[in-house]
């Protein structure tokens, strides 16, 4: 992973791998989470994830149809909470078991090609007889 | 001369006798023979062609899956290295095999075979690679295809003529929906020990057979896929097109194993002549008009064929002035004897022989033979081609003509004629 990647920088491996590291932080990480105020407009976390650059766009198309219309569906209603200036009734806010990540995999797996097509095209070649 | 000839000998003889060595390495039939070409070839044969396909298209987008990314390589990995080594990589699809290639310099055989081998074990078939890969491609190769009226014609002969299995297009159509898991299903189904040859040339049989150990290891067991043997039915029909040619193919199915007979009656019919710009001596080719062609169509497969004849001009007039003469030959065909015979028996052996001296023949045609496990010599094709007497080649194509025609018209459908008008 790089730090320029679409992904951004991130601890959270690194956090994940210490146990005790782990259990301090993950309730500050859910307040987080909820006190940004994403869920209560009905949005998952990939949602804000910055489109805007070809390899996300790439990863977009990957997604399955369904998976593609309920992005839609999230953004579509969002935008009208933000145009009435309010948020969605309780029982519509994005539960946190909701909250996947569903399209990190595909960003990684595009991530990894353009990864390895800098590879191929800035490697040296020393050919074994 | 005296040792060129001696060495040609050798040759021929070690040809021989390495294609007639046929071994089960991993479960796979592998063959090979090495006449000391400056590059080698390996062939995959799956008998996966559109004959087994489970849902329509499925064999064609398999084909196009190859070297996709597979657990040892990525899509651009195996470009990329490919690349490098300086081979190329093709893949092909018949009605019942499809054929992946790769050509190579000696020496670099370890690389590509395993490119091969990890196509049969480990392709990933995910579901962004048919998107934005295999389903253009699949588009692609099937808009050029059907923008030729003869393929055309020749496709929708064979769907008239045997309806299910051989009559399965070669070609997906965008109007069937695939899925990855659709061609995942396909491909578990037919790769599999007993439905899988390798065919090198220009590469020694044990070093191939080596190779295959070491990369082909965990080869799963597969029954071979069912299919219904072929019947033949025929019929006739007519596809509005414009752009081509105005096209129409007559044509007669055979069922049960490629003949002789029927290679001979394509010699003999056959209009193209053995010296350019000179008229062939074929019973056709005097009586066609100019500016319109007749092409002969002997499609043989393991348990049918397909023979016809591929009549095309500029109007619908010549067609039909041409289709009448072709008929007439055709049906005057069965009382051939005598030089006349002989000379289609010499024609045939030589487009038999032929046919072996190249890469492509020598695939297409001792690879189905490899892997149904039927002697793979030329000198067995030659045999029985010499075998081929009057009353058999009388009694064959009788019998190919009292069947009902597969007629197909492509083109101006209005003034093209029909199968009775041209005598079937």
């Amino acid at each position: 992973m790089t730090i320029a990647g679409p992904l951004g920088p991130s601890l959270a491996p690194a956090i994940r791998r210490n146990r005790s590291l782990y259990q301090w932080i993950k309730p500050i990480a859910n307040w987080y989470a909820n006190v940004s105020g994403y869920r209560k407009v009905g949005l998952k976390y990939d949602d804000l994830l910055v489109e805007e650059r070809p390899d996300v766009q790439r990863a977009l198309e990957r997604l399955t149809p369904r998976e593609a219309y309920d992005r839609a569906y999230r953004f579509k209603r969002a935008s009208h909470c933000s145009v009435l200036h309010n948020i969605l009734p309780k029982e519509e806010w994005t539960k946190p078991e909701e909250d996947v990540r569903y399209l990190k995999p595909h960003v990684e797996e595009v991530e990894r090609e353009d990864l390895e097509r800098r590879k191929w095209d800035s490697m040296a070649v020393e050919r074994r007889r | 001369m005296l040792a060129a000839r001696a060495s040609a000998a050798r040759a021929a003889s070690r040809i021989a006798r390495n294609f007639a060595t046929v071994v089960d390495t991993a479960g796979v039939k592998v063959a090979a023979a090495d006449n000391g070409e400056a590059t080698s070839a390996v062939t995959v044969i799956v008998k996966a062609g559109s004959r087994f396909e489970t849902k329509p298209g499925v064999a064609h987008a398999l084909k196009n899956y190859a070297f996709k990314s597979t657990d040892k390589r990525s899509t651009l990995g195996a470009v990329r290295e490919a690349e490098l080594y300086g081979g190329v990589l093709s893949s092909s699809l018949s009605r019942e095999h499809i054929a992946v290639t790769a050509e190579f310099l000696r020496g670099d055989e370890a690389f590509f075979v395993d490119v091969l081998s990890s196509y049969l074990t480990s392709t990933k078939f995910t579901r962004y690679e048919l998107s934005e890969w295999v389903a253009p491609t699949c588009e692609a190769e099937t808009t050029a295809a059907f923008s030729n009226p003869a393929t055309r014609a020749v496709e929708l002969a064979h769907n008239i003529a045997f309806r299910n299995g051989l009559g399965n297009s070669i070609f997906a159509t965008p109007g069937h929906h695939l899925t990855a898991e659709d061609v995942k299903a396909y491909a578990d189904s037919v790769f599999g020990a007993g439905n899988v040859a390798f065919v090198g040339t220009g590469i020694d049989h044990a070093a191939l057979e080596k190779l295959l150990e070491k990369s082909l290891g965990k080869f799963a067991s597969s029954a071979v896929p069912s299919s219904a043997p072929s019947k033949y039915f025929g019929g006739e029909s007519r596809l509005d097109a414009h752009g081509g040619p105005q096209t129409v193919f007559i044509g007669f199915g055979a069922v049960g194993a490629p003949s002789a007979e029927l290679a001979v009656l394509a010699a003999h019919l056959d209009p193209t002549p053995s010296v350019k710009w000179s008229q062939s001596t074929s019973p056709i080719a005097s009586s066609v008009p100019a500016g319109s062609s007749v092409q002969v169509v002997h499609l043989p497969y393991s348990d049918a064929s397909l023979f016809g004849l591929l009549v095309q001009g500029q109007s619908p007039a010549d067609v039909r002035e041409a289709g009448k003469a072709a008929v007439a030959a055709l049906k005057a065909a069965g009382g051939l004897k005598g030089e006349e015979l002989q000379k289609a028996i010499a024609k045939a052996k030589f487009t038999a022989a032929s046919s072996l001296d190249g890469r492509d023949g020598i695939v297409s045609t001792l690879g189905p033979k490899i892997l149904s496990g039927s002697s793979a010599s030329l000198s067995d094709t030659i045999s029985s081609l010499e075998k081929v007497d009057a009353s058999a080649f009388e009694k064959a194509t009788s019998s190919l003509l009292k069947a009902k025609p597969t007629y197909v018209a492509v083109g101006d459908i209005t003034s093209l004629p029909y199968a009775d008008e041209l005598g079937l």
